[in-house]
């Protein structure tokens, strides 16, 4: 029991995702819920904002107009955020990478302080909250001013970075959830097609900006939640402890053997290279000659895939064997421990997905609490279906659209086919 | 006031499933998966059920029979996945042993097993509770409460909360009884919980005649203590005889 079961190491990487996901779906559930309840009645003054630049729906409308006005404001919706993306990816081709930097900035401090503030006075209002203008407005200067700073900075503990992505999260889905029903739901399924092409199809903006990122050995000059862990950088490397259980579960010969084994010189072990693929760039990258080399770079590896579990050994290993050539594996080493930090940066998220995520469940919580279950289950089990995924394909991955198929299938289903069934029984006290 | 009411409610039906989770599941995240998806499946057979029965709700008749038909099938069709989620769980405990051995830690423990259990039915029983208690509460913060008339006494929010305690209490423990009599090939304990689930469905038929609930909620609490009691045996059971196991490993050894 030195290390405990294994049922504490699996799976901790998607929960690291998962719970930052329900943090901010469960905060704009509240601030939906309680901003709209006691006023379902009373018609709110509609917003033109970019979704709904076409048509405003207003309930008097027929089922047709609305569906047909919805999906016009859908397709300008996408028009527009196509068209921004592919600015955004030119920008960054161009290495205007600092303009794109203080653009998230000074759009992330507009959030924070207008769109933020706003939702604070509604909140204040709502709950008749004591407070005057002076602390507030120097309270909320804080508050966004901190934000601005954690946006792109080494320095912020981790921590606060994700606790910002989070709410600026929330303020974004607080605002869309103002959008009419019809279009909210039509802009969500046609925004999950657009990621889906954006990401996967070759050519497509998201796909460019990723390969475009990761060809410079930047970071992405977007809003992106890391899931990346706030203990130490020695434990960072979760995000591949899936991997090696998807990967590794396809051929039965264990880890340990082939560690072992290769000092035998049994290197060439496709499946190692299945496993760690990343150490190859490094195998062609440098020209090693000798095979001592050679047989140490797939142990540094694994050493970098499931470095949690055996840091030491391996690199005793790796020390032991690159004895000969000491300068040279002070070299690798570096090498392989910016490989790690770069790797070492856990999953990210981009901040889309969360708003839209949340966007579902808040317009889930404008018709009853039931629908929200079903909603934040179907997103949630559609986002374990997509980091699994991950874990097998190993390039980036649209997140939108296996959660908000599901979520809308569930929502449509709870709606009509369970509420009325569970309604009908429970009244009756009747329970299973 | 109402909405402090709401919250009691709320508790009420899910204050031990929260301390269990907080206590014992949130710790791994292995089983937070597990409870996850074990109550998306219990989710999808809710829905499955109501599909089925969404042509003929809701029942005009005042007559018990089509409820007791209602509850057989419903408890069948649960039962049904028990086991296929037992085959799924089975295929999966290899894959975890295998991945053990690959990352040079120990095999799943005993009570590894059975946490996992444990994770699985306080998903049945966390859905069961969510969907028949919280899922009903949203009028609940609002400015009034709401009786039935079957059940004069009591608010209706109160009864529900009360009954989905008892329904997620036997969940939970049921599903761990069926796990290790799955395992040991137990017929005894494999058959538990299904006539369990299957009598606690029943008894809440009683809630359907006047003041039924006065005598129907008690049962289903002395059902919800006996699976306790069973299961907490069971436990002590396998803890006391795998100890014993590992002290006679260690001493031929």
């Amino acid at each position: 029991m030195d290390n405990g079961s294994i049922l504490e190491t699996i799976g901790l990487e998607i929960i690291g995702v998962m719970s930052p996901v329900s943090i901010c779906m469960f905060l704009v559930v509240l601030i939906v819920y309680s901003l709209t309840s006691p006023t379902t009645k009373t018609p709110s003054q509609q917003l033109r904002t970019a979704a709904n630049l076409v048509y405003l729906e207003s309930p008097t409308d027929t089922t047709s107009q609305k569906l047909e006005g919805a999906l016009l404001n859908a397709v300008v919706f996408i028009l527009l955020i196509t068209l921004v993306t592919f600015l955004l990816v030119i920008l960054y081709y161009y290495r205007f990478t600092n303009f794109l930097k203080y653009y998230i900035r000074f759009s992330s401090f507009f959030v924070l302080g207008s769109m933020g503030g706003s939702i604070l006075l509604t909140l204040i209002q709502h709950f008749n909250i004591p407070i005057d203008c002076l602390t507030f407005s120097v309270l909320l200067f804080n508050f966004t001013i901190l934000g601005v700073i954690s946006v792109f900075s080494q320095g912020v503990p981790i921590l606060l970075n994700q606790t910002y992505m989070v709410a600026l999260g929330i303020i974004v889905a607080a605002w869309f959830t103002k959008l009419p029903e019809w279009t909210t739901w039509v802009v969500l399924i046609a925004l999950a097609l657009y990621d889906l092409v954006a990401v996967l199809a070759p050519g497509g903006p998201l796909k460019m900006l990723v390969e475009l990122a990761s060809s410079r050995d930047e970071e992405l000059p977007a809003l992106v939640y890391e899931a990346r862990p706030n203990v130490g950088s020695r434990t960072g490397n979760r995000g591949s402890n899936l991997g090696l259980l998807l990967a590794g579960f396809s051929d039965g010969d264990p880890i340990e053997l082939r560690v072992m084994s290769s000092s035998e010189n049994v290197v060439q072990n496709d499946g190692v290279r299945e496993v760690m693929s990343s150490s190859e760039n490094v195998v062609q990258s440098k020209e090693i000659d000798g095979v001592r080399e050679v047989e140490t770079l797939p142990l540094m590896g694994s050493s970098s895939s499931n470095e949690r579990e055996r840091p030491v050994a391996n690199e005793e290993i790796i020390r032991e064997s690159n004895e000969i050539d000491r300068s040279r594996s002070r070299v690798l080493e570096r090498e392989i421990e910016e490989e790690e930090e770069e790797r070492g940066k856990g999953i990210k998220l981009g901040l889309g997905d969360f708003v839209f995520y949340s966007v579902l469940v808040g317009r889930a919580a404008m018709y009853d609490l039931m629908t929200v279950y079903a909603c934040y289950l179907a997103i949630i089990s559609g986002l374990g279906c997509t980091l699994i995924l991950l874990a097998v394909c190993r390039h980036a991955l649209p997140a939108l659209p296996i959660s908000i198929a599901l979520g809308v299938i569930f929502y449509f289903l709870t709606r009509l086919l369970m509420e009325p069934f569970v309604v009908g029984t429970s009244t009756n006290l009747l329970m299973f | 006031m109402t909405v402090a009411a709401g919250i009691g409610y709320a508790l009420l039906a899910l204050g031990p499933s929260l301390s269990l989770f907080v206590a014992v599941i949130s710790k791994k995240p292995f089983l937070i998966l597990t409870v996850l998806s074990s109550t998306l499946v219990w989710l999808m057979s809710l829905i499955v059920m109501s599909a089925l029965w969404r042509a003929f709700l809701p029942l005009k008749t005042a007559a018990w029979w089509p409820y007791t038909i209602l509850i057989l099938t419903s408890v069948g069709f649960q039962e049904g996945l028990r086991i296929l989620f037992w085959k799924v769980y089975k295929k999966l405990e290899d894959i975890l042993d295998a991945f053990a051995d690959r990352v040079s830690k120990p095999r799943l423990f005993m009570t590894d097993k059975m946490h996992i259990a444990l994770a699985g039915g306080l998903g049945h029983g966390v859905a069961h509770a969510v969907f028949f208690c919280l899922g009903l509460l949203t009028p609940a913060f609002g400015p009034a409460t709401y009786y039935v008339e079957k059940c004069s006494k009591i608010p209706f929010f109160l009864v529900s909360a009360i009954i989905a305690l008892a329904f997620a209490t036997i969940h939970t423990f049921s599903m761990v009884i069926a796990f290790s009599g799955y395992e040991e090939g137990n017929k005894v304990d494999q058959c538990f919980a299904p006539v369990v689930h299957l009598i606690a469905g029943m008894l809440t038929l009683a809630n359907l005649a006047f003041g039924g609930c006065m005598i129907g909620i008690p049962l289903l609490y002395c059902v919800a203590i006996v699976t306790l009691v069973h299961c907490g045996k069971m436990a002590w059971r396998r803890l006391i005889e795998s100890r014993r196991r590992e002290g006679n490993f260690s001493n031929s050894q």
